[in-house]
């Protein structure tokens, strides 16, 4: 840590923690890299594990033409991605520019692209070469020769794809500058209308391009939740087959999941709540980080980009890719044009000059630099969101829609919580889980009761909460409570505490809270938590086998998510933290150190000789997270170098700017 | 002032006698009791007075509405000084040149005025050529660009480049919009004294400034 | 024109009106495989997803209803709502409210949403305009006022605006709607009370006085009051309720002599505060007074999101709008409905230079100020009636 105090030393913990100096963590004012120590080894100017990148569109001017595919000398920009210490570009190949004729490929197309493999080479870059992208602009796929036959299932075209992309592949098979093939974007993927169409077509592309090149990654261009979501279409059988999975929050999921402002409340945490629904087991690239539209200041682009960059890397992202570098260049018309599709926004203005959220991603990408993934392993996740299958049920089910805004809910909390949290989806193995939280589902498969009922029996503990209708039979068994009905809407939900301390330090409320159902329960054997003000239990615990079983009888992740999110009343987002958490340290899940502000996330990289502790603050406004560790800290000292500061205690304050970050690596005594 | 003055006061009102009325309020002026208490030991009570004679039934309906039109002629007398005291500082405000987003500039400098600083506000699309004429025609030495655009922000450092070359380095420049809050080197670059983020920021630098310089003139 | 229903769709009309959405869902999509080309189920369909926040849901089926009968006012309003509560389709949204100001031209909201639009796209022109056609057609429509007030703060700074607030505050019922919470008086009975047979305790006075109040008879509330006031000269909340009457009917002095008396007699009575704080914001240069007033008012009901709000336009007249900011944010906080707390967020969100955040709560006043309205019903009865 950058420690220029006289004394150089942290207080002992007597009461509130003496917070760290503001200067010696705050992430956004540190505009030099600290030199190292002397002794120390060369810090990598990337982290290897975790590469940024860009797209790189072919037109950045509305005024353009499709054959002004990549026109542009690319050096001078690939020199500023180098410079902002990236690693990838994703470039997109122009089939109208190439195949103008069928079967002949333009030279001129040739020699652009090749213009851009050697700029690549030329900054130690890596390209993303996707084939088969939409972009409203430079119409790539619109072949003249196409009569309108469809790319994604005229077998005609697919054979024209097919011979396409093993021409290029082909003459870069051996190309060390690119990184990967991707088949397609989200853009072009949700054309397809069916799982097995586009499987069929991923196959055959996939296929194409191993018969060329067996080894580099390839790539389907798109997040599976998003794309069911914009088509219908289940992209998961697909992508299973790639070496790499994409999340992608695109402008119309914002809008579904997170609509409001940026830079606070859900909107903050969708990015790695995607990237984690997202992890399979593959390593994922989070895709497209960057705001979607105009309103926002370059202040608040640079706060949003900074809580994607830092939320990838703090839930396992293998890397991310920025929306866009250079804004589009629209027409002058009153008052200017806003995007409702999401590709105008960049990180460099339309003359390519970097604006602050470029300079944060070269910050981002220091502190990321130091973070060896040999040397520190990220907390285990014993925790678990599930998205219940129901998920994927049409209209007329109102579960598909509930659902993930639900889930959503739950892993905020879970993170407000402080707890490492991992989303699964029902029929996934639960591995390693401890804790399993299903929020708010109306129905669950019988197998998974089956499976719940002995995930509990066997020591897991289960969260569970009533999501309206007839409760399964399981119920009764596993949390001990005899369902007998439904009492309806409320308008209000209360809680009064029956046991304190049983689950956390619960506390009595009143608040204004549409809740859509609440189940009326009886005795059964567990223990009643908390009731409601007529002492209908809210909140019961059940001992079953080896494990515990808490059932809350409302849908409160729901209700929480369909109201109005940026201004959830505070006590109910409480009573679910404090559950989840007390559930999770029960259970072992939990970190060994504890945070008293709910909107910083925590990630704990454990080392041999130190941990890494990345802190992100969630909301628009400065505060100081006052950490409470569980064994004592020798120093704490900001991860680009510097001295460290002394705490020899258990508690120290961490200084965060308004949506800031820390990075810190804690040495224990 | 005399425990008897909202009495006093009462009486006049009552007696619809704006005259007297005025005369009572003078009196405990001139007693010592500031303009921006009078409404506090004079007015109010003498209004609860007032309500209480018409609880009371002291006084009927029409007594208590014409006392009321009595109260609001002399209410000027007692009223709080609405505005700020002139502090003399003045203040130039513009928005850059090619900068035409003038909410933050209009909200800043409608801060600053109702404090009772002398603004001068250039408007937008302001080319560092008028901050510099304007600073020679007032004598400001507050100068405040703002700039909602990058390359305005970029541009900013031409003021001071305009005021330096021009023999005017005692002039303060603070700067303010989205630009400047992102990255604090844009201001640097620009020369700038300070950043404003939003009105009461506005405040509390300009404020600052105008007490250092008075500090100075001071000494 | 529009089509008759079917008994699906009569059905599903019954469960949305029950406000059960999943049920009601499963009933449209029931009647439109039956006949996908009923508007009426599809105008039904973009009201439930609206009521689920689900945008885009809620876009295809009102444009599904609105190709099968381009004259289904309801749908008209579902999509325009539904794109103005998505964000970033102003443009689309324009068209829209255009289109239902032509269908339904004395439809004072769609002047509103309009306007905001308009707003949105920097048309600034164009939605003053439309935000005066609407005071035009309803001279109290509050959200109109409150836009021309944020209109007014963009140009002219907070000093020039806040006026503007406190006059869209008065239109708005909730401010009123506090008094009435703080003096115990509930919601209209269908029946008046005749104030001549009203019984002679006081008591059952003050409470009909407060009903009368309520209902804007102001003649019978006083001759109640005055009842109280004979007996009783000290009455705090006798005197609270004549402050407030005389408040509404603009004798701001009265009503100040009446609130300085009850808070003198009693330093406790709520009604009191609210009813001298009142009286003090309405004058220049006593933001101050208001202040001190409102946050003793505050203290005394803290749960109550009112107050806040008031404490915070006196704050933002002392030019003190970090402390406005919490006082709204705490009144967001107890109730997120409340559109007067959303404008005023905004408005000190403006003074930090937060637009896009300040343009959000606008979006959040409106989300609420429509949800309350229940206009869909109102259009869609009116729809039905007119294929009848």
């Amino acid at each position: 840590m950058a420690n220029t105090r006289k004394s150089g030393r942290a207080s002992k913990r007597t009461g509130a923690a003496k917070p760290v100096r503001a200067d010696e963590v705050r992430e956004a004012a540190v505009e030099f890299e600290q030199p190292a120590a002397p002794a120390a080894p060369p810090v990598p100017r990337r982290n290897a594990a975790f590469p940024l990148g860009v797209d790189y569109y072919p037109i950045d001017a509305e005024i353009s033409s499709w054959d002004d595919w990549y026109d542009r000398d690319p050096d001078s920009d690939f020199a500023v991605f180098a410079a902002a210490r990236m690693t990838l570009v994703r470039v997109f190949v122009s089939w109208k520019y190439l195949e103008q004729q069928v079967g002949q490929y333009d030279e001129e197309a040739l020699q652009r692209f090749e213009r851009l493999v050697a700029a690549a080479r030329d900054h130690a870059l890596q390209l993303i070469v996707t084939f088969f992208a939409d972009d409203r602009f430079s119409e790539l796929n619109d072949v003249p020769w196409g009569k309108r036959r469809d790319p994604r299932g005229d077998s005609y075209m697919i054979q024209r794809e097919v011979s396409l992309v093993q021409r290029i592949v082909n003459r870069y098979r051996a190309e060390p500058a690119v990184f990967a093939w991707e088949m397609g974007n989200e853009a072009f993927l949700s054309g397809f209308t069916s799982a097995g169409e586009l499987q069929g077509w991923a196959a055959t592309m996939r296929e194409a391009i191993r018969e060329v090149d067996p080894d580099r990654p390839v790539l389907i261009g798109c997040d599976p939740e998003t794309l069911f979501r914009a088509s219908g279409v289940d992209a998961r059988g697909a992508i299973d087959e790639s070496e790499m999975a994409l999340s992608h929050v695109t402008a119309p999921y914002q809008a579904y999941m997170a609509e409001g402002p940026m830079i606070s409340g859900p909107a903050t945490y969708l990015d790695s709540f995607l990237l984690r629904s997202a992890r399979r087991d593959l390593p994922v690239l989070v895709d497209g980080a960057g705001v979607t539209s105009l309103d926002y200041s370059p202040a608040q682009e640079a706060a949003y980009i900074r809580t994607v960059l830092y939320s990838a890397i703090m839930n396992r992202g293998g890397g991310a890719m920025l929306r866009r570098f250079r804004d589009m260049d629209t027409e002058r018309r009153e008052p200017y044009f806003r995007d409702p599709y999401e590709t105008l926004v960049g990180v460099a203005d339309v003359d390519g000059v970097p604006k602050p959220s470029l300079a944060e991603v070269g910050r981002f990408a220091r502190v990321a630099a130091r973070l060896d993934m040999r040397r520190y392993t990220l907390a285990p996740e014993r925790t678990g969101v599930l998205i219940p299958a129901e998920r994927y049920d049409p209209p007329p089910s109102m579960a598909g829609l509930f659902d993930p805004r639900a889930t959503l809910q739950a892993y905020i909390s879970a993170k407000e919580a402080h707890l490492p949290v991992e989303v699964v989806r029902e029929g996934d193995r639960l591995g390693e889980l401890s804790v399993l939280v299903v929020p708010s589902a109306q129905r669950l498969l019988p197998g998974t009761w089956r499976e719940l009922i002995a995930f509990v029996q066997g020591g897991g503990s289960l969260v569970a909460s009533y999501g309206g209708g007839d409760a399964d039979p399981a119920v009764r068994e596993l949390f001990g409570v005899e369902f007998l009905g439904d009492y309806g809407r409320r308008s209000e939900l209360t809680c009064r505490v029956a046991q304190p301390d049983v689950l956390g330090r619960l506390q009595a409320f009143d608040c204004v809270l549409d809740v859509p159902h609440f189940a009326l329960l009886g005795g059964g054997g567990a223990t009643v938590v908390a009731t409601d003000t007529k002492g209908s239990p809210l909140v019961t615990l059940n001992s079953f086998g080896t494990g515990r079983a808490v059932y809350l009888a409302a849908p409160i992740e729901r209700a929480l998510a369909q109201g109005d999110a940026w201004a959830s009343p505070p006590p109910v987002r409480a009573m679910l933290r404090t559950i989840y958490g007390a559930v999770a340290r029960t259970a072992g899940a939990a970190l060994p150190l504890t945070c008293d502000a709910p909107g910083v996330e925590l990630a704990l990289f454990s080392g041999e000789d130190d941990d890494i502790l990345l802190l992100l603050n969630h909301a628009p406004e400065k505060l100081t997270a006052q950490m409470v560790t569980e064994r004592p800290v020798a120093t704490v000292a900001d991860v680009r170098g510097g001295a460290a500061a002394e705490v020899a205690g258990t508690a120290f304050g961490v200084p965060l700017a308004p949506n800031g970050a820390a990075a810190l690596r804690i040495r224990w005594s | 002032m005399s425990d008897q003055a909202p009495l006093r006061l009462y009486q006049a009102l009552v007696d619809q006698d704006p005259a007297a009325a005025i005369s009572v309020i003078e009196s405990v002026r001139a007693s010592g009791v500031s303009q921006a208490r009078l409404f506090d030991v004079l007015f109010v009570p003498s209004m609860g007075v007032l309500g209480g004679a018409w609880a009371s039934g002291e006084i009927d309906e029409i007594a208590f509405t014409q006392a009321a039109v009595v109260a609001d002629q002399v209410t000027s007398f007692v009223t709080p000084p609405a505005a700020n005291a002139d502090t003399g500082v003045v203040v130039l405000i513009g928005c850059m040149h090619k900068d035409h987003h003038a909410v933050g500039k209009n909200v800043a400098a409608a801060a600053l005025k109702e404090a009772g600083h002398r603004v001068l506000d250039l408007g937008v699309d302001v080319r560092p050529a008028e901050f510099l004429e304007k600073v020679e025609e007032t004598g400001a030495r507050i100068v405040i660009v703002s700039a909602e655009m990058l390359s305005a922000a970029r541009d900013a450092g031409r003021v001071r480049d305009m005021l330096t070359s021009s023999g005017h380095t005692d002039v303060v420049i603070l700067v303010t919009g989205g630009p400047f809050d992102a990255d604090p080197e844009l201001a640097r670059s620009a020369g700038a004294n300070g950043v404003i983020r939003g009105a009461e920021s506005a405040l509390r630098l300009v404020a600052r400034v105008a007490e250092d310089r008075a500090g100075r003139e001071d000494a | 024109m529009s089509a008759d229903r079917s008994q699906q769709v009569v059905l599903a009309e019954g469960l949305a009106r029950q406000e059960q959405i999943s049920p009601a869902v499963a009933a449209c999509h029931a009647a439109l495989r039956l006949d996908a080309r009923q508007p009426h189920a599809h105008a039904l369909l973009a009201e439930l997803m609206l009521a689920g926040d689900f945008y885009d849901e809620a876009i295809a089926a009102a444009t599904q209803a609105i190709e099968l009968d381009p004259g289904c006012a309801p749908a008209y309003l579902a999509l325009g709502l539904a794109y103005d509560r998505r964000g970033g389709m102003w443009d689309q949204s324009i068209l829209v409210w255009h289109e239902l100001a032509e269908v339904v031209p004395d439809l004072v909201t769609a002047h509103v949403q309009l306007g905001e639009a308009f707003s949105l796209a920097a048309f600034d022109e164009e939605a003053i305009d439309s935000w005066r056609r609407a005071l035009e057609l309803d001279p109290t429509e509050a959200r109109a006022m409150y836009n021309l007030a944020v209109a007014a703060l963009k140009r002219e700074g907070v000093p020039t605006a806040l006026p503007g607030f406190r006059k869209a505050g008065e239109l708005d019922p909730s401010q009123d709607e506090l008094f009435f919470d703080l003096a115990h008086i509930g919601p209209l009975p269908r029946k008046l009370p005749d104030s001549a047979k009203v019984a002679d305790d006081r008591d059952s006075r003050l409470h009909a006085a407060g009903v009368l109040a309520r209902a804007d008879d102001y003649f019978g509330a006083a001759d109640l009051v005055r009842a109280i006031l004979d007996e009783t000269p000290d009455d705090a909340d006798a005197l609270a309720l004549a402050a407030y009457m005389y408040l509404k009917q603009e004798a701001g002095n009265e009503a100040m002599a009446c609130a300085v008396r009850a808070v003198m007699v009693d330093k406790t009575s709520v009604t009191g505060m609210y009813a001298l704080g009142v009286a003090y914001a309405k004058r220049p240069g006593l933001n101050r007074h208001a202040a001190r007033v409102f946050a003793a008012l505050a203290k005394a009901v803290p749960h109550h999101p009112m107050p806040h709000v008031l404490l915070a336009e006196s704050m933002m007249g002392l030019q003190r709008y970090s402390q406005a900011k919490a006082a709204y944010g705490h009144a967001v906080e107890l109730d997120p409905a409340c559109v007067r707390a959303r404008f005023g967020l905004a408005a000190v969100l403006l003074t930090e230079n937060r637009h896009a955040e300040a343009a959000w709560e606008i979006r959040r006043a409106a989300y609420y100020d429509t949800k309350r309205q229940g206009l869909f019903w109102e259009l869609y009865d009116e729809y039905v009636e007119g294929g009848e």
